[in-house]
């Protein structure tokens, strides 16, 4: 019954996928530049990451350079997944009312304009590939087992906020204040080894920090060590578990109170 | 074997208000006077009673208008139907694929072409691939829209929006059809082309479920009436009664209605 359920959402992506390409490609209609200004903004918000960081915490910002750009990028695809995640239901309301579309749909639309998004930003380092001596080999394939569990992970995310932030109205707000706060105790434009002794819980306790680790350090030609990957595993098990129960409690009265 | 029944159906729409702790005093929902059949309250819930213990049976080749006030349950009762709607209690039992043309307007973008709305709908609701080309030049054969097919949906009036709605509700000729309001919006031609597909179909859509306040639309594709007020149904039976029924309604005055 679970599993006849998950077959079908995962055949749902597909058409997620499309819902989310045309909402992209519209949004680009009327812009001379289109999908560039995506690049150009992260490219600007990391290179002044960069000399910030560099001159606040030390080392060169050429050094610096890679490790906080793909921080910054991945950054952005966890905060679009979570921070969309709970609107996901209320801009899709009217639909959710008035058709019979299955709800996996919205969640899916979320999570496939997230990865679009991201896809624009993972150019800039593909440029810096070029252009940079940045570190490329055979461990740069391991980021795409972390990118895979980042997004696996996003759509329970997407989900379970998009239930409880549909009924509970509160909890958008508080999520977006709290992501704020997780920026900057996420290690992304810092390094974690800056934390000792019992400071370490910051980043120990910070479920972001696996997920930003498993795409981050392979890129940068490190393995992460093994139980981050069990972290992460374990993570997305309870996640789904979670979005289970609140799909089962609340999904019958979503369309009364979205 | 297509059928449609509920039984003691109930609807209970919540109306949350989170209002109870804040520092703030802001207008609230606390001290609306409620206290009727139509709305009560239980601790932080305002419930309105959208339908009263409804009891319907319809068989196949049955074609329903509904009709009632403004407020009288109409689209409530197309969304239970439709099984968007929980009942809060009672029994809904529906046999047969749905399809619900209930909003307005079921454009899934509209800075999105015409084409392109239908090319997005035809993957979401999984039309067989081979016979897009079909479907396609039937719409167009159908809205009669022309170039506008081509541009945006923004630009579209509510008649041209609802011709297209109408025409992608309707391609696959589902066994049951609800439709709520908006084929109204259309045009004296449009409406007689609508009727004439609804009657073409009539073979293989087995049940119809329209509410609308456009007689003459009701007359010419319904024959029974199902008369709805303040959430109950007065009558159902022969169209012409129902609408007798509803005129003399119409006179009452308005607070005595309720």
């Amino acid at each position: 019954m679970i599993f006849a359920q998950a077959a079908k959402c995962l055949g749902n992506i597909g058409r997620s996928f499309s819902w989310a390409w045309l909402d992209t490609v519209c949004r680009y209609r009327r812009s001379k530049i289109g999908p560039i200004w995506e690049t150009i903004n992260i490219l600007f918000l990391v290179g002044g990451m960069t000399v910030v960081s560099s001159a606040v915490i030390g080392g060169r910002p050429a050094q610096n350079l890679p490790y906080i750009g793909l921080g910054m990028i991945t950054w952005t695809a966890i905060s679009a997944l979570v921070n969309d995640g709970t609107s996901t239901f209320l801009i899709n309301a009217s639909y959710i009312t008035g058709s019979t579309m299955p709800i996996d749909l919205y969640i899916g639309r979320t999570v496939c304009k997230s990865f679009i998004t991201f896809c624009h930003h993972i150019v800039l380092y593909v440029l810096a590939l070029i252009f940079l001596p940045v570190y490329f080999g055979w461990l740069s394939l391991f980021s795409l087992v972390g990118l895979a569990l980042l997004f696996i992970n996003g759509y329970w995310m997407v989900g379970v906020l998009a239930f409880l932030s549909a009924r509970f109205r509160d909890l958008e707000m508080i999520v977006r204040n709290l992501m704020q706060v997780a920026f900057f105790v996420t290690p992304i434009f810092w390094s974690h080894t800056l934390l000792v002794g019992a400071r370490r819980a910051i980043v120990d306790w910070n479920p972001f920090f696996y997920f930003l680790e498993l795409v981050r350090r392979p890129l940068l030609g490190e393995l992460p060590p093994f139980y981050f990957y069990i972290v992460v595993l374990s993570m997305t098990a309870l996640g789904y578990a979670l979005l289970y129960l609140v799909y089962r409690r609340l999904r019958p009265y979503l369309p009364l109170f979205v | 074997m297509t059928h449609v029944r509920l039984a003691h159906v109930e609807v209970k729409i919540p109306i949350y208000e989170g209002a109870a702790r804040r520092f703030i005093r802001l207008p609230s929902l606390s001290r609306a006077r409620v206290g009727s059949a139509d709305v009560t309250r239980s601790p932080g819930v305002l419930w309105v009673h959208a339908l009263h213990d409804l009891t319907l049976s319809l068989a196949e080749g049955e074609r329903v208008a509904v009709i009632g006030p403004n407020g009288a349950g109409k689209t409530t009762l197309l969304r239970v139907l439709a099984g968007i709607y929980p009942c809060s209690s009672g029994i809904r039992e529906l046999s047969g694929s749905v399809g619900a043309l209930l909003a307005a307007n079921m454009a899934l973008n509209s800075d999105a072409t015409g084409y392109e709305n239908i090319r997005l709908v035809s993957t979401l609701e999984g039309w067989p691939k081979d016979r897009l080309k079909d479907y396609i030049a039937d719409i167009e054969e159908f809205t009669e829209l022309g170039e506008y097919l081509g541009l945006p949906l923004r630009v579209y009036s509510a008649g041209m929006a609802a011709r297209l709605s109408f025409a992608m509700a309707t391609i696959r000729a589902p066994d049951i059809l609800l439709i709520d309001e908006n084929i109204g919006a259309g045009d004296a031609q449009f409406q007689e082309k609508a009727r004439r597909r609804v009657d073409q179909f009539l073979g293989r859509v087995k049940i119809i479920v329209i509410a609308s306040h456009s007689t003459e639309l009701l007359r010419s594709i319904c024959r029974k009436g199902l008369l709805l007020d303040g959430g109950k149904m007065e009558f159902f039976g022969a169209l012409d009664q129902a609408l007798a029924l509803y005129a003399r309604i119409g006179q009452r005055p308005a607070a005595a209605a309720r």
